[in-house]
């Protein structure tokens, strides 16, 4: 048993919304963070509002150029999707390995984002597709940035009546992709640390790169700072070794030496370094 | 607190049932509905024992809250067969040696059927990755791939 709470599910989005903005609810969608959460504690001084029943929050569709992916689709309904597969397949190996498949059968795209762990492994890809989190209230909606959306460690900048309605983004221009994720075993595994990466390369020249590291910064985001280096060279085993260590560098310097530096600073380096290769298609 | 009605299909029979909203799928199958054979192992969806079939996927079902089963199809290893004869995985499972301590096994043997509903002649890597989320730890997986990839045989 779980400890007590009132429960509701609203039918639809306009009630969940009213019902968000007026009694004191936490949400549930997929359950997979939040009763893990709820178990912890002896007494919850809230209550649930199931909104895991709301088929305008879930699927993904492509509109105007952008896809959009409801914020209840499930990671195994993002792992499976034809227009994920085809679009954005870096964010399909991101969520391959994600939990276990039960865990991907329940747990839900918009709840691995407000979660915010820093290990959250679908973060670091949809960052490096440069996607925004749109989200809706009594009041209307708004769109942020998905990297200023996320703000601390299991913090964002939702605001208390707000739902995360969708997570939008258009595909990117890219050559080669890779997704790397370091956990202490293959299945059931929380990232240690991951990376997911983008390489457009034109007549053997990188135009551009996109570099998202995940549990390696306090906050998702990109690493202009490595991203430059590699940009306008010749994809090679030494770029993306320099690529690495920038970015072990920009670690160090956002996060300060810690406990785990000696372990995460080659580690990152040879992370980063082999998800460039990867993506870059080349050999060493 | 205010207990819920819940309706919703269990191994083929219609349930309508008041449960407290604190009770997860697990508890109200287990404790309230008396079904045994899903085990509550680690209670954070990490182990695969409380696996069940919910609309034809794996879920650990302490991870469901119970009234979030309002409308479902759910499946334990109790609702394999409508009588007492034993499903093809069950043989297999016994056939081939995968039942040690017995306490993965009912959810073993429902991701199994998801993977073999899903997908009837799978490679033995297939079979690795669709019980990845269960864990045994008698290791006894070498027997449990076996008898998946047997009844996968049987069911032709």
């Amino acid at each position: 048993m779980l400890p007590e709470f009132n429960f509701k599910r609203p039918e639809t989005l306009r009630e969940a919304l009213k019902d968000y903005s007026s009694e004191n609810y936490k949400l549930i969608a997929g359950g997979t963070d939040m009763i893990v959460e709820m178990r912890k504690e002896k007494d919850i001084d809230y209550d649930i509002l199931d909104i895991s029943g709301l088929g305008e929050l879930k699927g993904i569709k492509k509109e105007k150029s952008k896809i959009y992916i409801g914020a209840l689709t499930t990671f195994s309904d993002v792992f499976t999707s034809a227009v994920i597969t085809k679009e954005a397949p870096l964010l399909k190996e991101a969520v391959r390995n994600a939990g276990s498949l039960q865990i991907r059968n329940r747990g839900t795209i918009g709840g691995n984002i407000c979660n915010a762990s820093p290990a959250a492994d679908s973060v670091p890809a949809l960052v490096a597709l440069d996607a925004e989190v749109n989200l809706v209230s009594s009041d209307g909606e708004r769109t942020l940035k998905l990297d200023e959306f996320i703000t601390w460690p299991y913090d964002t900048d939702i605001k208390e009546d707000e739902i995360l309605k969708s997570i939008s983004f258009k595909p990117a221009e890219y050559t080669g992709y890779h997704f790397y994720k370091l956990g202490r075993r293959e299945a059931l595994a929380v990232s240690r640390m991951n990376v997911a990466v983008l390489l457009n390369i034109k007549n053997g020249i990188i135009e551009s790169a996109v570099i998202s590291p995940g549990s390696v910064m306090p906050t998702p985001g990109r690493v202009n700072e490595a991203e430059r280096l590699a940009e306008g060279n010749k994809p090679s085993g030494e770029l993306f070794e320099k690529a690495g260590v920038k970015v072990s560098e920009i670690m160090i310097e956002q996060s300060g030496i810690r406990w785990s530096t000696e372990y995460k600073k080659p580690v990152i380096e040879q992370m980063v370094k082999r998800a460039l290769i990867f993506a870059a298609g080349i050999k060493t | 607190m205010k207990n819920i009605n819940v309706n919703f299909n269990l191994n083929g029979e219609d349930i309508s049932i008041d449960c407290e909203p604190a009770k997860t799928l697990l508890d109200l199958i287990r404790d309230d509905l008396g079904l045994k054979g899903i085990k509550r192992g680690c209670e954070i969806g990490e182990c695969g024992a409380c696996t069940v079939i919910m609309n034809g996927e794996a879920v650990a079902s302490c991870m469901v809250l119970a009234p979030q089963t309002e409308g479902a199809n759910i499946i334990t290893v109790e609702g394999l067969t409508s009588d007492d004869s034993l499903h093809p995985i069950q043989t297999a499972f016994i056939k081939k040696g995968a039942v040690q301590c017995g306490f993965c096994t009912p959810g073993m043997i429902l991701s199994a059927k998801v993977l073999l509903d899903n997908n009837p002649a799978p490679t033995r890597k297939e079979i690795r990755i669709a019980i990845a989320g269960n864990v045994c730890r008698c290791t006894g997986y070498k027997q449990i791939v076996d008898a998946i990839e047997y009844a996968a045989e049987l069911m032709k």
